[in-house]
């Protein structure tokens, strides 16, 4: 196991006031805090190769949990080993080995073409120039961004920045990649261009990628594999595909209709999600979607009539915001 | 009323803010210090040598010179020129209250902020000096805070105009620095006017800076206040006010050609 | 060795770099310096009318105080306060973590990383004026290379306390306000501790050690009898380097546990 959490948690204390002028002054008497679980118990482990995503609201712990990872916070309890190491300790072994890059965040020097960044980066990682050059070749016709090099980086678009982060990262060849909301308020371009490029990435290196978004279709293009938290706590480990079909008990049936229908027409037929004068769509049970199939065939106007699972976007949120998933699961 | 209700409203919220950073307005309130500095030496210097202050006056003058300071502080250029470079001019601009308001409600509200520190640091130094005791009449009173208040405005309105200049370049902080040069040396704030050589202290009473601090301090330790105390600082007013407003105008429209 | 050497090499020319894109600067900050110079020097001899002098000081000998301070600062724009600006803004932004995942010693990183060319002016004059006053003191070449190890651990002395300074930023994220209350208390570095009464003296040879950074190498330089206070700097100089290291941990100990 190449990233191992065993019982992670983190608890942070965090100030406490209220809007308004009188808290204020309160505040500044006498301090409230609270505390705020951040993390709580989190256990799993990466295979080394593997990507696997990260999957949870604002809030749910993930990057406080990245960062325990990468050793930039230290657990309350619980024990984290990457590539062999306490992360906290901060080896410099360690360090070579893993990478962190966050979409919100940027290293490369502001005013200076990213040569200039990737030349500082060599130095600090010590690194032989011939290498990463080459590297930096390589990464940068991978991302499709070499004719960028040489532009001052403040002159770049956020998806040239980002792409140009990523080689930044890479050059020291890590064995663990931690990559937080890499798309980020990237085009749809960008953003595919970033999706590609991580997954030859994976495939060529054999890199290890725990990889959060909130696009959920880099997760479904990326990983087989998705750990879920839910208010600090995991609550989904396991791959994608069951998570949705498993969490799924509906299908969608839409019916383009010959001639309007009535409302009350629709009674016993599941739940209606639209009612236009020329669709209908119902939600219906999958173990009552065969009667209620004959039903509808028989009571209404069908010209048309599709059955589909509900889109993964939709599953995915759902999960999220309820948690709701470990129990079908496990069972 | 309803400017009252937004006077009222910008000042809680900038208070709040204030207070959020209050154990850096504890520094600030320190970082003042160099009026304490000048005055230790002085205070040595008067008691061998023969200048125009007695070592008590001494004393007393830099004290007040740290008063007048904290009353008077401005830092617009900063913000300003922060404002403009992270974009945040913008949003601002379409608020139907000109920008200057916020930075004017963030430098009163922590104006009373301050204060409480300011006391303290003044209770502290009596303690250490108490022979520079003593209670200004309610006439010099009111004259200080008066020329403070004017030191404050013309101070206020002079950095903004300084600031304009980050329309045009990103360094007007860099232009506002030579002016503070002047200011530390000029204003009376390592030196008391008094002890300048006559013909120095003549050109000098006719830039800003003495009347930014040294007098409003001596108005406090009783010096009689002329027209000259009043007109000349009043000139540099309407002249900074004037190139304010032309450098804005034309710095606005600048800014929208530029994309904003 | 080598690998640290290449590191600061690249660190300093890619800033060198970024800095060559504001050009202007360096017009501001040769203006800057040379105007604080007429104007200190103007300030400093103030002290020295109707025959009066410091003990044991004379104008000439204040001069080389003047001048290792000038120098001094323009080390610190250089060095020092470039990179404590730039640990705020990784605390304010975030982006500390990148630092503290580099496989380099962090507090080496954060003190090295940049540079910035526009104290060189400053430094320049310093250096003339000491020159100018070593020629006017008749100063003994034999005392030379004391004088440059005492400015020497001057220099650690300060880095020392910028840097423990730039520590601060993690817990109090706006901590541009704290080095301003360094820089006022350096401020007195300006004027020869002797200069100073009693209490002053103490406060700062023994809480903040200004006496040693600009009084002591002075000293040592025109030959007076400073053997004593180099030993005592000596032993500053390794508590304040030491103190400064603690103290980085212990802040990076903070911002661990408290960050999310």
């Amino acid at each position: 196991m190449i990233v191992e959490a065993d019982g992670l948690c983190k608890t942070f204390r965090v100030a406490d006031k209220a809007p308004g002028f009188a808290a204020t002054v309160r505040h500044l008497v006498r301090r409230r805090t609270k505390d705020v679980h951040a993390v709580r118990d989190v256990s799993f482990a990466l295979e080394a190769g593997e990507v696997v995503g990260f999957l949870g609201e604002n809030g749910a712990g993930k990057t406080t949990t990245l960062k325990m990872l990468t050793g930039l916070v230290k657990p309350s309890a619980g024990r984290a080993t990457v590539v062999g190491h306490t992360p906290f300790a901060r080896r410099r072994d360690f360090l070579s080995a893993i990478t962190l890059v966050m979409g919100n965040k940027q290293q490369l020097v502001w005013d200076l073409p990213a040569g200039d960044s990737f030349r500082i980066h060599a130095a600090v990682y010590r690194l032989d120039d011939r290498d990463v050059q080459r590297r930096v070749t390589e990464l940068s016709e991978m991302l499709d961004i070499t004719d960028k090099l040489t532009t001052p980086v403040r002159k770049l678009s956020l998806g040239e920045r980002m792409k140009l982060e990523l080689v930044a990262s890479l050059l020291h060849q890590p064995k663990v990649l931690f990559l937080d909301e890499p798309t980020l308020g990237l085009d749809v371009n960008a953003q595919q261009t970033i999706r590609a490029f991580i997954r030859d990435y994976n495939a060529q290196h054999g890199a290890t990628v725990l990889l959060t978004s909130h696009y959920m279709a880099d997760i479904t293009a990326l990983t087989e594999r998705v750990v879920v938290l839910h208010q600090g706590g995991l609550v989904y480990d396991g791959s994608l595909s069951s998570l949705v079909s498993s969490f799924v008990t509906t299908r969608q049936v839409v019916i383009k209709l010959r001639t309007p229908v009535d409302g009350a027409d629709l009674a016993g037929l599941g739940a209606v999600d639209f009612h236009g004068p020329a669709e209908l769509k119902l939600r219906v049970e999958r173990d009552a979607l065969q009667p209620t199939l004959a039903q509808i065939l028989e009571r209404l106007p069908v010209v048309d009539l599709t059955v589909t699972a509900p889109p993964v976007e939709d599953t995915i949120g759902h999960i999220l915001k309820t948690g709701q998933s470990s129990k079908r699961v496990d069972a | 009323m309803t400017f009252l209700r937004r006077a009222r409203a910008f000042l809680e919220v900038y208070y709040a803010y204030m207070l959020v950073y209050r154990s850096e307005l504890l520094l600030w309130a320190l970082a003042m210090s160099l009026p304490f500095i000048s005055m230790g030496a002085w205070i040595k210097a008067a008691d061998t040598g023969a200048f125009p202050l007695a070592p008590v006056e001494f004393g007393r003058y830099f004290l007040v010179v740290y008063l007048v300071r904290q009353l008077t502080v401005v830092w617009v250029v900063w913000e300003f020129e922060y404002d403009i470079v992270q974009g945040r001019l913008s949003p601002r601009l379409l608020q139907p209250a000109d920008p200057v308001w916020h930075y004017v409600g963030g430098h009163v509200a922590e104006r009373a902020a301050r204060l409480p520190f300011t006391v303290v640091i003044v209770a502290f130094f009596f303690m250490l000096y108490p022979e520079a005791w003593f209670v200004p009449s309610w006439t010099e009173t009111v004259a200080c805070l008066a020329l403070s208040l004017l030191a404050w405005v013309l101070r206020f309105v002079l950095q903004y105009a300084f600031a304009m200049a980050a329309f045009w370049t990103e360094k007007a902080s860099s232009i506002e620095g030579l002016w503070q040069i002047g200011f530390l040396f000029l204003s009376g704030v390592v030196a008391p006017l008094a002890v300048f050589p006559e013909a120095v202290r003549e050109v000098v009473l006719y830039t800003p800076f003495p009347y930014l601090i040294d007098v409003p301090v001596r108005a406090l330790l009783g010096a009689p206040i002329t027209l000259r105390d009043v007109l000349i600082p009043g000139a540099w007013l309407l002249v900074a006010l004037v190139a304010q407003r032309l450098a804005w105008r034309a710095g606005l429209a600048r800014y929208s050609s530029m994309g904003a | 060795m080598r690998d640290l050497l290449r590191i600061l090499s690249r660190f300093w020319r890619a800033s060198l770099a970024a800095e060559l894109e504001y050009r202007v600067n360096f017009v501001f900050s040769t203006l800057n310096a040379a105007l604080g110079l007429v104007l200190g020097l103007f300030a400093l001899s103030l002290f020295f009318q109707n025959g009066h002098a410091f003990d044991g000081w004379s104008f000439d000998a204040s001069l080389v105080v003047y001048g290792l301070f000038t120098t001094f600062s323009g080390i610190s724009s250089v060095l020092f306060v470039p990179n404590l600006s730039r640990v705020v803004e990784h605390v304010d932004k975030g982006t500390m973590d990148f630092v503290l995942l580099k496989p380099v010693d962090s507090q080496l990183f954060v003190s090295t990383r940049n540079f910035s060319p526009w104290g060189l002016p400053d430094i320049a004059l310093g250096l003339g004026v000491i020159g100018y006053a070593a020629r006017r003191l008749d100063v003994d070449p034999g005392h030379v290379p004391a004088a440059l190890l005492a400015a020497l651990l001057s220099l650690i002395i300060l880095y020392s306390l910028w840097f423990a300074l730039a520590s601060t930023s993690i817990w109090f994220v706006k901590v541009y306000n704290a080095t301003e209350v360094l820089r006022g208390l350096l401020d007195a570095g300006r004027l020869p501790i002797a200069a100073y009464p009693a209490g002053y003296r103490v406060f700062f040879t023994y809480v903040v050690p200004v006496a040693f950074l600009t009084s002591v190498p002075a000293d040592v330089l025109r030959g007076a009898d400073a053997t004593s206070w180099l030993a005592i700097e000596v032993v500053v100089a390794v508590l304040a380097f030491g103190l400064s290291r603690a103290f980085w941990r212990l802040s990076l100990r903070s911002y661990t546990s408290a960050s999310s």
